[in-house]
């Protein structure tokens, strides 16, 4: 991270320290693929953030995440510049910025931080999360001539249907076959099984220190969530995931137990919405802790602390992965709001109107509208991109949080 | 604008095509009073389906480019942010409903805000996104039969297995007579050929029909060879208008083949004979149609396509048409450009606002033809491809 951070109201935790260790263990093991993939018979997938991970584990496939590193790209101000080797190569500006960011890496993996990503076997990619991964992942497949599996998971308009659970179904089946011709492993339903567990005890872990939130003081705030939410995209299902989030956990508990809030002499409590801003995720955020306001929770990293469905193995993958949250209609997402903010109990929220994310922010301010309605708790929609910087503008942004944190005085 | 007269229908039947063209629909209580319309949004969603519970499918149009409504972030496209303002303003109260088929992530969430802000009532179905994945025929099935029993619930009537079979028959025939005229398409003048294909997704099917019959002779006559024109393949998203093909037209272009969304794309694909299966029909034909960048039928099936459909039409050059932020059609552009580029066929990508063109697209528009014909001209002998 090389954006600077506000010491004064902020309380860092301790098991950053580990993350930090747990996460270069990772991108040493993902940036050095090539020297230890062949010899092992392990190959390295590029994978969506929202695809059925286990099922590639159980395959001894090394997963690398796009998304995951451009949040990196952008952390580190890589990304306006490799946005724009995208650019150049006739990819419209207006096309999500992750997705320019990778592409500007790959083509100029000198400009990258990490020196981008390593060439991949495959590519995996899930549509659960947006249309745009499939586009992306097609221009990819292209470039690199490897071959791409695409599970198709139907949006939800009302509930899981038992054809959209059966078409996933199907195709889980069909990419395993895919799988086994690929990595030449046989399938092993009791390492799936095996991998299960171990992702259904990390978001497990997950989902209880965000729990911990509800206390007052919060003993986390955005950054946290967001910092802290690496090891479950690109660890959910490995020892070392759990390990993390154990430690995790604890140190969260513990805080709450003492009433040592994440921003000290916490006033306001917000929800957020949206991916982080990364370019800013700290200067943004200190709009806000410097008035006492703190995201006790947010939408966009509790995608990860879901609760596994029941059924067989791949019935489980099948539907856990189609219900995600962005995976299903505005009325779905506005109760989610709507109850995050009780249980929370939230004093407002705030939305980030992502110009790079359209069925994240697209719907948006119908359901800002819906749960003020019915939860009587102001929200403010801010528009900016989750990694290019050139689409934050400082400041009518700064001018509308203040002016929106003024309503709670 | 005329007022449509039961004379001039029998008269001229090339006049009211191109009148129900201009009009997008505006004007269908007056015109059809006895007809019950129903909105959809896309190819995708299959005609046949509204037409069984003999209704007739109005494909949405916006008014205006330049729409803002509040629901929407300014970096949706202008296509929804028109047809959202258009329900907000109540242009699609007579409508007995909306049928939204998941295509883009846009389309998506039109739907979804449409069903907690708008007033007409929506009949939703996603489509498998890879049409050749295992299980998605059978998959697309059930959505079409739960799409059926949505459009029962809101008409409260259930139609016969033979009336969906009669809808889908009247559909091919109205598919075989479009085929004939877009093998004419590259002597006819290029809006003429773009506004009898886009008023059959705006007018009722049996009288679109008809009328496609009784102007074929007229359009026989019209016919003239004109090789000296450079010849053009337009592909892209929806173009509620024919501007840019009257700008082509006169700058010396003609569009010999048409991809758009609004254009051939909507009618084109195989031939099938008949199943004992309806629905199984149905649904093939959908899903074997030339795939919009949305839907994915093997990673390269969209390019090769149209690499043939520009080799069989001898095209000299392709315009691409990108609706701004519209993603799906951004993200075909490169590789588009690069597969057309290998067979040696000029593009030219135009990012547009709405389907309206001006100074700027003129300027654009004017060099890439003329590049085209110079370079005609100055080829050697016996190679000149027109």
């Amino acid at each position: 991270m090389t954006e600077k951070t506000s010491k004064s109201n902020y309380r860092p935790l301790k098991s950053t320290i580990t993350l930090k260790k747990t996460m270069k263990r990772y991108y040493v093991l993902t940036g050095y693929h090539r020297y230890w993939g062949k010899p092992t018979g392990r190959l390295i997938a590029w994978v969506t953030s929202g695809a059925p991970i286990e099922l590639l584990r159980a395959f001894k496939i090394h997963p690398a995440y796009p998304e995951q590193y451009a949040a990196i790209y952008s952390t580190n101000k890589a990304t306006a510049q490799l946005c724009q080797v995208a650019e150049a190569a006739g990819y419209s500006q207006d096309l999500c910025s992750y997705a320019r960011s990778n592409i500007g890496g790959v083509l100029r993996p000198d400009l990258a931080p990490l020196g981008g990503m390593p060439k991949p076997d495959l590519l995996v990619a899930c549509n659960n999360i947006c249309g745009t991964v499939l586009k992306w992942y097609e221009v990819l497949a292209r470039h690199f001539n490897v071959p791409l599996l695409v599970l198709d998971t139907p949006f939800l308009t009302g509930d899981m249907t038992d054809q959209a659970r059966n078409y996933v179904l199907e195709q889980l089946k069909g990419m395993i076959v895919e799988l086994e011709k690929i990595t030449r492993r046989t399938f092993d339903l009791k390492e799936l099984e095996r991998q299960m567990v171990l992702s259904r005890e990390t978001t497990g872990l997950w989902k209880e220190a965000r729990q911990y939130c509800q206390s007052r003081p919060s003993p986390l705030n955005a950054p946290d969530l967001f910092i802290h939410m690496a090891p479950i995209v690109v660890m959910r299902g490995t020892k070392a995931g759990c390990d993390y989030y154990r430690l995790f956990r604890d140190e969260v508990k513990e805080r709450a137990a003492l009433s040592q809030g994440a921003v000290e002499n916490e006033r306001i409590r917000l929800v957020w919405d949206n991916i982080a801003i990364w370019p800013k995720v700290f200067s943004f955020n200190k709009m806000f802790t410097e008035r006492g306001a703190c995201f006790v929770t947010d939408t966009y990293s509790g995608g990860w602390a879901m609760d596994h469905a029941p059924g067989t193995p791949l019935e489980s993958l099948a539907t856990t992965y189609t219900e995600v949250f962005l995976n299903r209609s505005p009325e779905f997402r506005t109760k989610q709001l709507v109850q995050l903010i009780k249980d929370y109990q939230a004093d407002g929220f705030v939305m980030h109107s992502n110009r790079s994310c359209k069925p994240y922010s697209l719907v948006q301010e119908v359901i800002r509208r819906r749960v003020m309605k019915e939860t009587g708790v102001p929200g403010l929609m801010i528009e900016a991109d989750m990694a290019d910087p050139r689409a934050y503008a400082e400041e009518p942004i700064r001018n509308r949080v203040q002016a929106f944190l003024e309503t709670f005085d | 604008m005329m007022e449509w007269s039961e004379s001039e229908e029998k008269n001229n039947s090339l006049s009211w095509l191109l009148e129900e063209s201009a009009l997008k629909g505006a004007k269908r209580k007056v015109r059809y009073p006895n007809h019950r319309f129903f909105g959809i949004l896309c190819s995708y969603f299959p005609e046949e389906l509204i037409i069984a519970f003999g209704l007739e499918p109005l494909r949405l149009l916006p008014d205006s480019a330049n729409r803002t409504p509040a629901e929407l972030p300014p970096f949706s496209c202008s296509l929804v942010r028109g047809i959202l303002d258009m329900e907000l303003r109540g242009q699609w109260e007579d409508l007995l409903g909306v049928g939204f088929v998941h295509t883009c992530d846009t389309m998506q969430c039109l739907s979804g805000i449409w069903d907690l802000a708008g007033k007409q009532k929506t009949v939703s179905m996603v489509p498998p996104v890879m049409l050749k994945a295992p299980g998605a025929n059978r998959y697309y099935q059930e959505e079409v039969k739960s799409a059926w029993e949505q459009l029962k619930e809101l008409i409260d009537y259930e139609p016969s297995v033979e009336e969906l079979r009669e809808a889908i028959r009247l559909s091919q025939r109205i598919r075989d007579k479009v085929q004939e005229i877009d093998e004419l398409r590259g002597k006819l003048p290029s809006p003429l050929v773009s506004a009898l294909l886009r008023a059959g997704q705006l007018m009722p099917k049996v009288e679109y029909e008809a009328a496609l019959r009784d102007a074929l002779p007229d359009l026989y006559q019209m016919v003239e060879e004109s090789r000296c024109r450079a010849r053009i393949m337009v592909t892209g998203a929806v173009l509620e208008n024919d501007n840019l093909y009257s700008m082509i037209e006169d700058l010396g272009g003609r569009v010999v083949v048409d991809d758009t969304c609004t254009g051939f794309r909507h009618y084109s694909g195989p031939k099938r004979e008949e199943s004992d299966n309806p629905w199984y029909d149905l649904v093939k034909r959908y899903e074997d149609m030339p795939p919009c960048p949305c839907k994915n039928q093997s990673l390269n099936t969209r390019m090769t396509y149209l690499q043939d459909l520009a080799s069989l039409g001898e095209v000299e050059g392709v315009i691409y048409i990108i609706r701004k932020y519209c993603e799906p059609h951004a993200w075909d552009a490169v590789p588009l450009v690069e597969t057309l580029k290998e067979s040696g066929i000029r593009t030219l990508v135009l990012e547009l606002e709405g389907a309206d063109v001006g100074g700027q697209e003129r300027t654009r528009l004017q060099a890439f033809l003329e590049s085209i014909l110079e370079n005609r001209s100055s080829a050697p002998e016996g190679s000149d491809q027109g």
